[in-house]
């Protein structure tokens, strides 16, 4: 008998680890640091219900060797330090592929967090579309205050593709080409500023060993993807998200074979990964980077290193001094956390603490001080001549355009995994085009 | 009889049961029902409903030239994994198994590659294999010799090979050696003392009773080039150069989450699952009915020796 019940009792056990995993924790509102028993119940705006303990569920992108992480961290900690009531459980990591799908699958299964910093382009039409993301309009109805600091033009750019403005964004990014300036001096060349002088360039560095530029076609080929684009097609063309592949498009594509058989880029382009590449550039052994604002903390050579406009392509449609760039992400609150009465102050005193002048302020430095910020920032002293040729580059910008993937979602992931036989001619521009726009029908 | 009553049985294997239908057949069922529809995220979020295309997804698996390359590459690597990966281990155990001294230092030094990660032996090899500043490329230029572009198109396939076969030579290795350790030793001395010399020993004593070990490494090796994945993308990722690389595994991983294409890469790793059911069916069936054949050949031989006694 003792051995049925303990057979029993086995199985059970076996059966219960099973689903162990399975339990689902929505709307888990209880405070871990106090270790009191939940007191969430329902109740008003009040001061007794806002100091019950509230743990806050957050995810951002600001993880990994991100140099927001520490800010980001840092800013936390002070919350939970300011208002002891408020406990954060945070979850942030880099974004890829995989982690964009784990959030879409947290925001479909109702397990989404409280406050999320997110891509507010068309990457987050999935979790736009579940309407678990609460408006500023609507936020600000009850706290005016909110996102006071930041700037009108920075939070109509973070709007999402339906208008709706949601996300709070603190900095935003700009794509230029980074040019070893003391490659280009050793070999008496002035740095490109048009598509005549970019070409000698490229023969000169090619003729003594240089990389001339420095691009993975098979890893991350998205810069100069975006502008061969805009160059060639023009900021109305380029932004237009067509049905069949636009001639400019097609222009600024080809364009890849034509770099490829000057020898622009690296001999094992299509095998190797964009740290590589970076380490060539920061080398000298390369001389030019298509780059974007995230990649400037990387410099260490800041007197010799600059950035500058892409010099453009034989008979281009876009103005001299375009620029890639915008801002494509921000501090969300969810409806989960906007119904709770006790996390609804609690996830709207975060995204503030984040999202405020202050908080900005030092994610900007954290970034090198030179990308978009999202409110007023206080200019750094001693910059250096690389922050200097930033200020002067974003500054003197004629038109800054979002790229294109903020307007194609996944179809750009089939366009960039398509460029390298573009650029061999194992396919035609025009095809590969077409085969990534057909994806969006 | 160990046990009389067979109920408890039962209830013990019910959890495994358990186990597999919901991390396994269920999502696989789900796999096949996803590939007939557009997929426009990974999960369907609220509200959301993929569209049916019905075979649309099965009839691009015929015009997809990204596909044929992968299936091209991964039957090329069955025949490798059968010629390289059991041939040599099959070489290196018949001789480990001839030397008494240092013979457990060969089996820990043929099976080390196994228990490295084949991520760390995909960097090790991606270090060799680098164009600047890479080991082969930096003994090439000390001899004074051109740099040479180890992962070109027309090297690339043999290069990722290599690490890939080599790695997994020592499990063959380890298995075959276990085999051989199963044949008496009588029979060798008493070939031996007939004259027949090592050599021919090795072909009518060791090869026919290591066959039925052969044919179960030749049944994982064959399966097991279907499921190659993680070595040739570290490697070479996105089936670099050219997509030339690209394997069943490499590419499903590619279109599900290189290229978010959800239904599209259920339909391919169908394909694989199919493959590899016929592949396994395949092998199954020629090597039972070779096993089949030995059996009756020696029937007869005994029925014979019977008959003249």
């Amino acid at each position: 008998m003792k051995k049925k019940v303990l057979s029993v009792l086995l199985v059970g056990a076996m059966t219960a680890s099973l689903f162990a995993g399975c339990g689902s924790n929505a709307g888990e509102t209880t405070g871990a640091a106090g270790g009191d028993a939940a007191t969430t119940e329902e109740g008003g705006a009040d001061a007794d219900v806002a100091q019950n303990p509230v743990t806050l569920k957050t995810v951002s992108m600001f993880g990994g060797t991100d140099p927001n992480a520490e800010v980001y961290q840092a800013i936390n900690n002070e919350i939970m330090a300011e208002y002891d009531y408020i406990t954060i459980e945070d979850n942030s990591q880099s974004s890829d592929e995989e982690w964009k799908a784990a959030v879409n699958a947290d925001f479909s299964v109702g397990n989404e967090p409280d406050v999320i910093q997110f891509f507010t382009d068309a990457t987050a039409d999935t979790i736009v579309a579940t309407d678990k993301l609460v408006s500023i309009e609507e936020i600000r109805a009850e706290y005016p205050e909110y996102a006071a600091d930041t700037l009108d033009s920075a939070l109509a750019a973070a709007a999402n593709t339906d208008g709706v403005e949601r996300a709070v964004p603190t900095t935003g990014y700009w794509e230029g080409l980074y040019c070893n300036k003391d490659l280009f001096d050793q070999y008496g060349l002035e740095l490109p500023t048009d598509w005549e002088s970019m070409e000698k360039a490229i023969t000169t560095f090619k003729e003594n060993d240089i990389i001339p530029i420095a691009c993975s076609l098979n890893n991350v080929p998205h810069y100069w993807i975006e502008f061969l684009m805009l160059y060639a097609a023009g900021a109305d063309e380029y932004t237009s998200i067509p049905e069949t592949a636009p001639e400019g498009w097609v222009a600024g594509l080809e364009m890849f074979k034509t770099l490829r058989d000057m020898g622009a880029f690296p001999a094992d382009t299509d095998t190797v990964d964009d740290a590589y590449i970076g380490q060539l550039f920061r080398d000298k052994k390369a001389a030019m980077q298509l780059d974007g604002s995230w990649y400037a903390g990387n410099i260490e050579d800041t007197e010799n290193t600059v950035v500058i406009a892409f010099p453009g392509v034989p008979n281009q449609k876009a103005e001299a001094g375009s620029l890639v760039g915008g801002i494509s992400s921000g501090f969300y609150i969810t409806r989960k956390a906007w119904e709770d009465p006790d996390k609804r102050d609690a996830a709207v005193k975060f995204v503030m603490a984040h999202t405020s002048q202050a908080g900005v302020q030092r994610y900007w430095e954290a970034t090198g001080a030179v990308s978009q910020a999202a409110v007023e920032v206080t200019p750094v002293d001693g910059a250096t001549p690389f922050a200097e040729s930033i200020a002067a580059y974003t500054s003197g910008a004629s038109a800054i355009v979002a790229p294109t993937d903020s307007r194609i979602g996944d179809a750009y992931k089939t366009l960039v995994a398509e460029i390298v036989k573009v650029s061999t001619g194992a396919m035609s521009a025009e095809d590969a085009i077409n085969e990534a726009l057909s994806l969006m029908q | 009889m160990l046990y009389k009553k067979k109920w408890p049985l039962f209830l013990f294997l019910v959890p495994g049961l358990l186990f597999l239908l919901i991390f396994l057949y269920i999502p696989f069922v789900e796999n096949i029902k996803n590939s007939f529809y557009d997929m426009a995220s990974v999960v369907k979020m609220p509200g959301q409903d993929f569209k049916f295309i019905g075979f649309d997804n099965y009839k691009r698996l015929f015009t997809d030239p990204d596909i044929r390359m992968a299936m091209v590459n991964t039957l090329k690597m069955m025949v490798l994994t059968v010629i390289f990966e059991v041939g040599i281990a099959f070489v290196l155990a018949v001789m480990v198994s001839q030397i008494k001294k240092f013979q457990q230092l060969f089996r820990t030094v043929y099976f080390f590659p196994v228990v490295i990660s084949a991520t760390a032996i995909g960097l090790l090899f991606k270090l060799f294999y680098n164009y600047n500043g890479g080991m082969l490329n930096q003994i090439l230029e000390y001899f004074g010799k051109e740099p040479v572009l180890w992962l070109e198109p027309e090297l690339a396939f043999i290069m990722i090979c290599i690490p890939t076969l080599w790695s997994y030579i020592g499990f063959y290795f380890v298995i075959l050696l276990t085999g051989l350790s199963d044949i008496p030793d009588d029979i060798y001395e008493a070939a031996s003392i007939d004259g027949c010399s090592k050599f021919k020993q090795v072909f009518y004593i060791t090869l026919p009773s290591l066959k039925p070990v052969f044919f179960t490494s030749v049944t994982l090796a064959v399966t097991g080039a279907l499921k190659v994945f993680d070595l040739p993308w570290v490697l070479a990722p996105n089936g670099a150069p050219q997509g030339l690389t690209h394997f069943l595994g490499t590419y499903m991983y590619q279109t599900a989450y290189g290229l978010n294409n959800y239904d599209y890469a259920s339909t391919q790793a169908l394909l694989i699952v199919v493959l590899g059911v016929v592949v396994s069916k395949g092998v199954g069936a020629l090597t039972a009915d070779k096993e089949e054949k030995a059996e009756a050949k020696a029937k007869r031989a005994r029925e014979k020796a019977k008959g003249v006694a």
